[in-house]
Order: structure tokens, then sequence, then C-alpha cells
């Protein structure tokens, strides 16, 4: 290779970028599980190693409380997706249920939900006592009462926003199913039922575990929705428990990081099996032609069937923003009756009026975009090079690069967070407490959506394009400018697009990393929520809500669905 | 193999009448005595493979009445429509459709789980059926393992093993490569043949549709052209389009001079005169076209009235066959010669002969629009 120096300098800085990233903050984060030196205190003089903090944290009590509570809702949450998922996934593949098209794009609607929002509208409707839903109950002498301060709540709501990540899954493979497998199966004897139950799915097996697995993992390491709902009653999961710890004065950095590590392994064995899984052998391509549409007449079932998916749709994307709307603009949160409800004297813009004039809204706003920009850009520019260095060229160790840049798939939003944490805090004058150090955790975490949003524009780009290019005698950075650059355009533009949106709804890692300069939207968000006004959480939840539609319009926009699949994994 | 007696399939008046466009079918009638295979046989978008799934009951035809030994399955204007899986029949697909999550005995067991056959029986059925189609060592192998042929071939045995009362076959053949093809086609025939099966088979492949078929069928556009034994569609097409689709793709045009019986004197220009069969009713005066088959054109006889001197003006040798384009009085007509000598040089002249029973006359409707 004529530019092999100049190849090797390229692959080894990107390694060294990676590195930097990501392979030094996990193993600070070891680091600091197997010694008990409190970075702050000690900074980084001596460390005795020991797996001591490994069996305190295995035999107490809480963890395990924890952990049992983090395996009931995330394993009934993804029970629940599964069963709407794949229900929904039917629905709008092979049958002739009216509007399917308007239910295909609203199914996917709840990924776009930042957890702690969704989390905020449920306390909002489901609390015990004000929740509107018991409200509503009451006022039609109805006796039944909601709590969704639960381990129930908490499976409901969980169940119905990550059902998405099953319907996508199934849904593409049911339409990459010859469906005449599925016409011999009815040609052969059996019914409608049966065919269902012999045929399809066992034939999409493989997108319904993979499906199932992504769920289960990314309720894993959601933070937002269970700090909400199960604060009140003082449930926890994994997730709030390590930021517990690290709130305990002194804070137990030690234990947390040893809590992490065990939350990342989970994680990494089931990305290991989903990935396995997803890659073993495939059905659905067997026969690899077009294939004609194929619907399942219903009859008049159709109705039915239309009205429980549009009544899904309310339960998860109408109902909250209502709840959010009601509870942002009503000066008081207690409804007396249905007639207080439409009476438009209780409404006012007071709480915003009143989060505006804590300087901290904006300042956090401010931050905000300042490290989506920061993101979006920086994070942009390194997944280009990683992705064209993996995809487009035969660079020595680019699968080195690929599995650097992949890893952090498996580590949760928040053990990046202690990760960083651990890196950074024990270096005086270094990253902590600047906005950097929130873009880089940012830029780590969302490497391989950015990566592999990125390689489906490089892949539709034929090589031949730039070999083109290069016969006509431009060199390699030449080409990538003048063919790559603008063929590609769109398919950037639409990544950094999405880092931002990932970047602004972040609340994981923020949690462990800002400082009161450096306060961003979501940990403000979730700072009034424990203030306690459900007014002005609400209302600030709208100012998210709104700034993310309109940004996540935008991405859409841009690329055509291309970001769906990627807003997808990270939750 | 004993069962069932097969059925007979009546097929009357069907149109199918997709939401935009020209029906998919259009007023196609047929009928399948008992035993019998039928071959729909037409170009990609003729109808066919609606009308077979409309047979099957997986496409609902707009009008017309399809039954099944006597039994209306299927007729709009009563408000019948049985579903697939209870009007007793087999199929074959085109992509084989064999569920490549099951073992082959799993796939040909299926049907008889869901009609309450006995364990014994059912065991005993199958392997009977695999034993039929040569797949007896095959039986525990997921499908996945198989080749494309053994594939078609559990498929095959899948339709067969409930001894359906009809069996419909869409392009079983045309995934296979062409070897293949032309082993299992044989095989095809023997074994429905063995099991006494009424069967509609749809095909583009003329060669399979003639080698398969008791009778064929020709379709396009929606419409059934003719049907009858491969002999008659062979050797007197109804119109241009079968005798063009079939292979006889030389046209000559003329004005029908005198007709004499089944025969007519045309006059093809410049005062040359052939004679020719008349499939259509024709009259002196009438515009006519004449299609011939490149393989009954004789260069270098001089035989009959229709002889002529025509100049070799190209020659394409391919081995067993040679291909000759030939100038005869102006039109540019090609020939076949079977044997692997190449007999003529090209731009010699040489007598031809055109048989009159080979020279198809039908009434001048323009050049065939070709699809």
């Amino acid at each position: 290779m004529r530019l092999n120096f100049l190849s090797v300098a390229w692959v080894a800085l990107l390694l060294a970028i990676l590195a930097f990233l990501v392979v030094y903050p996990v193993l600070m984060l070891l680091l600091g599980a197997l010694t008990d030196t409190n970075p702050v205190v000690d900074g980084f003089g001596v460390f005795r190693l020991s797996v001591e903090n490994f069996t305190t944290v295995l035999t107490n009590p809480n963890v395990g409380e924890a952990l049992a509570n983090t395996l009931i809702a995330c394993g009934g949450g993804t029970v629940v997706a599964v069963v709407i998922g794949l229900a929904f996934s039917w629905i709008v593949v092979r049958t002739n249920t009216p509007c399917k098209r308007f239910l295909a794009a609203a199914s996917i609607l709840p990924l776009f939900a930042p957890p702690l929002v969704a989390g905020v509208a449920w306390v909002i409707l489901g609390s015990p006592k004000t929740g509107l839903i018991n409200t509503l109950f009451k006022w039609v002498n109805l006796d039944w009462r909601v709590d969704f301060y639960t381990l129930g709540g908490l499976v409901f709501v969980f169940g119905i926003y990550y059902a998405p990540y099953v319907y996508m899954f199934t849904a593409s493979a049911l339409r990459n199913m010859d469906p005449s497998l599925e016409e011999a199966a009815e040609v052969s004897g059996a019914s409608a039922f049966a065919t269902l139950f012999s045929v399809t799915f066992p034939l999409i097996m493989p997108a319904i575990i993979s499906g199932t697995l992504l769920s289960f993992i990314v309720m894993l390491g959601i933070y937002g929705i269970p700090a909400v709902l199960g604060a009140p009653t003082n449930i926890n999961v994994l997730t709030t428990y390590i930021f517990k710890l690290t709130n305990w004065s002194p804070p137990l950095y030690n234990t947390a990081a040893a809590v992490a590590i065990i939350l990342m392994v989970v994680t990494g064995l089931l990305v290991y099996l989903q990935q396995k899984v997803l890659t073993g052998r495939s059905y659905t391509t067997v026969a690899g032609k077009a294939f004609r549409p194929r619907s399942v007449d219903l009859g008049p079932w159709r109705w039915p069937v239309l009205g429980l998916a549009v009544l899904y749709l309310c339960i998860v994307v109408v109902l909250p923003l209502l709840a959010l709307i009601v509870a942002a603009f009503r000066k008081f949160m207690f409804i007396r009756d249905a007639a207080s409800l439409v009476d438009l004297r209780q409404y006012s813009m007071v709480h915003f009026d009143s989060i505006f004039d804590n300087p901290l809204t904006l300042r956090s706003i401010y931050n905000a975009v300042e490290v989506g920009l920061i993101t979006a850009l920086t994070g942009g520019i390194l997944a280009f090079a990683i992705g064209y260095t993996i995809y487009r060229t035969r660079a020595p160790g680019r699968r080195t690069i690929d599995l650097l840049s992949t890893l952090p798939v498996a580590i949760p939003g928040l053990v990046i967070g202690v990760a960083y944490l651990w890196a950074w805090i024990g270096l005086p004058g270094g990253l902590y407490g600047t906005i950097w150090i929130l873009a880089l955790a940012f830029i780590a975490r969302f490497m391989p959506d950015t990566v592999k949003a990125l390689s489906t524009s490089f892949l539709q780009i034929h090589r031949e394009l730039e070999e083109a290019a290069w016969l006509c005698g431009k060199g390699m950075l030449g080409t990538i400018r003048t063919i790559m650059l603008p063929l590609a355009s769109p398919g950037v533009i639409a990544a950094m697009t999405l880092l931002f949106v990932l970047s602004i709804r972040e609340l994981g890692s923020s949690l462990f990393l800002y400082t009161s300069n450096t306060m961003v939207m979501s940990v403000l968000l979730l700072d009034y929520y424990e203030g306690g006004n459900i007014g002005k959480t609400a209302a600030f939840s709208l100012v998210q809500t709104v700034l993310l539609g309109v940004l996540i319009g935008f991405a859409n926009w841009l690329s055509r669905g291309a970001s769906q699949a990627s807003v997808g994994r990270t939750g | 193999m004993t069962g069932k007696i097969p059925a007979t399939l009546d097929v009357a008046g069907l149109r199918k009448q997709f939401s935009v466009g020209r029906p998919a079918i259009d007023g196609v009638s047929f009928a399948v005595p008992p035993g019998e295979i039928v071959v729909l046989l037409g170009p990609s978008g003729c109808g066919k493979t609606t009308t077979l799934r409309c047979v099957a009951g997986l496409e609902y035809p707009t009008e017309g009445t399809i039954s099944i030994a006597g039994r209306i399955v299927s007729s709009p204007a009563q408000g019948i429509l049985v579903p697939p899986r209870l009007r007793d029949l087999g199929m074959v697909f085109q992509s084989y459709a064999v569920w490549p999550h099951m073992t082959v005995r799993q796939n040909v067991v299926y049907p008889l789980k869901h009609r309450k056959t006995g364990r014994a029986e059912a065991l005993r059925k199958v392997d009977e059926v695999l034993a039929l189609v040569g797949l007896s060592e095959y039986a525990e192998r997921p499908v996945v393992a198989l080749s494309g042929g053994q594939m078609q071939r559990v498929a095959l045995a899948r339709s067969i093993v409930y001894r359906p009362q009809l069996l419909l076959l869409d392009e079983p053949l045309s995934n296979l490569d062409a070897k293949l093809r032309l082993r299992l086609r044989d095989d095809l025939r023997r074994i429905l043949k063995q099991t006494g099966m009424t069967a509609l088979y749809v095909t583009h492949d003329q060669a399979e549709a003639v080698v398969i078929g008791d009778r064929i069928g020709v379709m396009r556009d929606g419409k059934l052209l003719q049907m009858g034994s491969p002999d008659e569609i062979y050797n007197r097409p109804a119109d241009l389009f079968v005798a063009n689709f079939t292979g006889a793709t030389n046209e000559l045009t003329g004005t029908l001079v005198e007709r004499n019986g089944a025969f007519g004197v045309v006059d093809l220009g410049n005062g040359q005169r052939a004679e020719a069969a008349l499939i259509h009713a024709l009259g002196p005066g009438e515009k006519v076209r004449i299609a011939l088959r490149p393989e009954n054109i004789a260069i270098g006889k001089h035989d009959g009235s229709n002889s002529f001197h025509a100049r070799i003006l190209d020659r394409r040798y391919q081995g067993t066959q040679t291909i000759y384009d030939i100038d005869l009085f102006g039109r540019r007509l090609e020939v076949l010669e079977l044997g692997t000598a190449a007999r003529h040089e090209v731009g010699v002249d040489a007598p031809v002969s055109l048989p009159r029973t080979i020279c198809w006359a039908y009434r001048d409707e323009g050049p065939l629009t070709n699809q």
C-alpha cells in the first residue's frame, strides 16, 4: 500500500481517541470497583486492590431487592411490550385494518418520548391520591383506584413505551417473509389461528427474541421512569440504586462502581445474546424475491381491531400529553369535578412564568443546546472518520476500531456516567465540572448509533463511484471531499441531528457529570420533580417535549425514517 | 397409493378486477376432467397465476363460478366463498414455500395433522409419499439443508400426502436451474399420473407445458385464447399470438386471392403466391398474416406447391442446431435446422419449401404488440 505509513498513523490516531473516550473510563470504573479509595478525597494515590466491594454488594440485601425489582419491572415490562409489539406488527403488516399507514407511523412515536417526561406524565395520571385517572373514577362514582407508584405501574409504563422495539423487529421480519409460506399452511388445512402459531410466529422467532432482548436491555438502563414512579414509595431498581449510592454522604463511589460493573456485565451478556440471535440463521430471506403484499381479511373485526390500536396510541401518546398540558397550565392540581377541569379560570401561565423566573432554567436550556452542538459536531465528524475507515478502507486494525466503537452498545448511559465520573473526578484541573465531560460522555455513549446510522448511507454509495474518482486522478482526501461528502451529506446531517436530539434528552449519564454551572435540561427537570411542584415539572416537560418534537421532525424530514431505528436502540 | 376419486374442476366466466387497471382475468371458462392435467400457459401478467390462486381460494374473483367435484367453492353472485382449507386441494408454490423451521417429515405431516389423521396412518402416508418423490432417506433432515430440487419435492409431497381431490401447481419448476428443471419435469408428470390426480398447472415455459400437460390453455391479457391438446396447440394454433408464443415466430403478410376448402392462395406481393391453411374464416380480398415455425421451413428441398428461391443472409451455428436468416422475396425469415452440421453457406441462393399445412393464415389485425 502506498499510504502505508499514513494509514498506520491514521489508525493509531483513531484508536487513541477511542481509548480515551471508551477504554480509559471503563478501566477506571473497574479500578474503582476494585478499590476502596475515594477519588475525591484521596486523589489518585494509593490503590488497594480487592474484590471486597463486589462481595459486600452481592451480600447487601438492598442490592438484592433492587435487583429483584429490576428483574420484575423489566421482565414484566418486556412481556407487555412483546404482546403489544407483536400484535401491532401483525395488525399493520398482515391485516386489512383501516388506516394502516397511520398506525404504522404512530406506533413508533413512543420511542421519541424521553423516559423522564413519560414518567412525569404517568405520575400526573396515575398517582394514587391526586392522579387524573383516580379523579375521573371518583367523578363517575366508580370505586376503582389505580396506583402507579408500584412495581405494577412500572411494568405497565415500561411495557407500553418499549413495545415499539419489538414492533420494529417483528414488523420488518413479517414484511420480508414469503407470504406463500402462510398460504401453504392455509391450503394444507390449517385455520388462520393455527397458521399464526405453527408457521408465522415460529418463522419470525429470531426477530421476536431479538426485539424482546433489546427491549429488556433498554429497560435495564432506564433511569427516568423508575426514578419518578419508584421514588414516592421507595422502590429501587439497579439504576436508581446506583445514583443513590453516589448521593449518600459520604458518597459511596466504589460501591456504585461495583453495582455499575454488574449492570454492565448483565447488559453486555444480553447484547451479545441478541447479536447472536440476529446474525444466526434467519428464515425470512429463504426465497429471496419480491413478495406480493398479502393481508388477512378481518371482515367486520377490522373495526374493533382498529379501535384497540387507537386505544393504545391514546394511552401512550395522547393521554400523557393531555395530562402534561393540564398540569402545566393549571394553577392547582386539585380537581374537584369535571366542571372544574374545563373551567378556564383555573388555568394560567403561572408555572411557565415561575420556571423562567428561575435563572437556572434558561441556563440549563443554554447548556443542553451547547452540549448538544458540541456532541453533534464532534461526534458526527468522529463517526464519519470511523465509519469511513471501517467500511471503505482496508486499513490495518479497522476490526479493532469497529469493536471499540461498538462497545458502548453494552454500557447503559448511567454506567457511562459513573465511569466518566471515576475517570475524571480525581484529576484536578481536568474535565470534571466542564461542559466537555458531558459532551465526551455523550459522544462515547452514542458512538455505535451514530456510526451505524452513517454506515447505512455509506453502504448506499457504490464503491465504484469512488473508484471512478480515483481513476480520474483524485486523491483519497479529494475523493472524500468531492464524492463521498456530497453524496453522504443528507445521512451525515441526519446523524448529527439525531446525536443532538439524543444528547438533549440524555439523563442517565448527565446525572453524575453535571455541576451547578453545567446543569442541563433533563437534570433540572428531575430537580423540579424532586422539588415536589408538579405544575412546574409538567411545564418544563412540555418545554422539553416541544423542543425535541421540532428537532425530531427536522431529523425525520432530513432522513425520511433512517433515524427511527437509531433513536430506537438508545431509549 | 389409493385414495379418493379425482374430481372435476369447472371454471365458468371467471373475472377478477383489481382496484386499478384492466381486469387480471377477463371471462375465463374451462373444465378439467377427472385425472387430467391441464396447463395454463402464457407470458407473465397474462392472468394464469391469478386464475390458479382464485381456484385455490387465495385470491377472490369478482365474477364467475368455480366448482370442484360439482361443489361450488366460489361464486360472488351467490355470495359463496369457501376458504382454501375447506376446498380439499393441494398446492405447490413457485417459491416452494416449505417451512424452513421444520424437518422434511414435519413439513409433509403438517396437512395430516390438520385433518385428524391417526398417528400410525399419518406415519404410513408420509413414508409412502416420500418414497414416491424419492426422498425416503431425507425424512429427518431440516429442509434448509436440502437443494432446490429436493425442496420442491418436499413441497410436492406435502401437497399430495392427503390425496386432495385437486392439485394446483404454480410454476413449480421456474426457480430451478435448467438441467434440474428438465429432470424434474419428467418426474413430475410421472408422479402426477401415478397418483391419478386432477391437476391444474401454471407455467410460462412452452416446452414444460407440452411435456406435462394433457391439455394446454394459452392465456393472454386475462383471456383464455385456446384450450387444446399439445398437438393442437403446436400444429393448429388458434390465433397469431398462440402461434407466436409457441414458437411460430416468422410472419408473412399478404392478401387472400382465392380459397378452396381449408386452404387458400395468398398473394404475397411482387406477384408471388403461396398456398396456406386458413385457420380463421377468411374470404378473398382479405388481408392475412401467415405464421411459420422456423423448424418447419426446409432449405434445399423443392417439392409441393410452395417452393421458392431464397438467399441465405446469415448463419448462426449453435452446436446441435443451426439458425439461418433467409431473404424470401424481400422478407427476412428465420429457419432452424437440426443436426451438428451447418449445411448452407451465407450468400448463396437455395431452394426452400413451405408445405401448405404449416403456413397458418390469420386475419391481419396488425402486428403483435410485444409486451
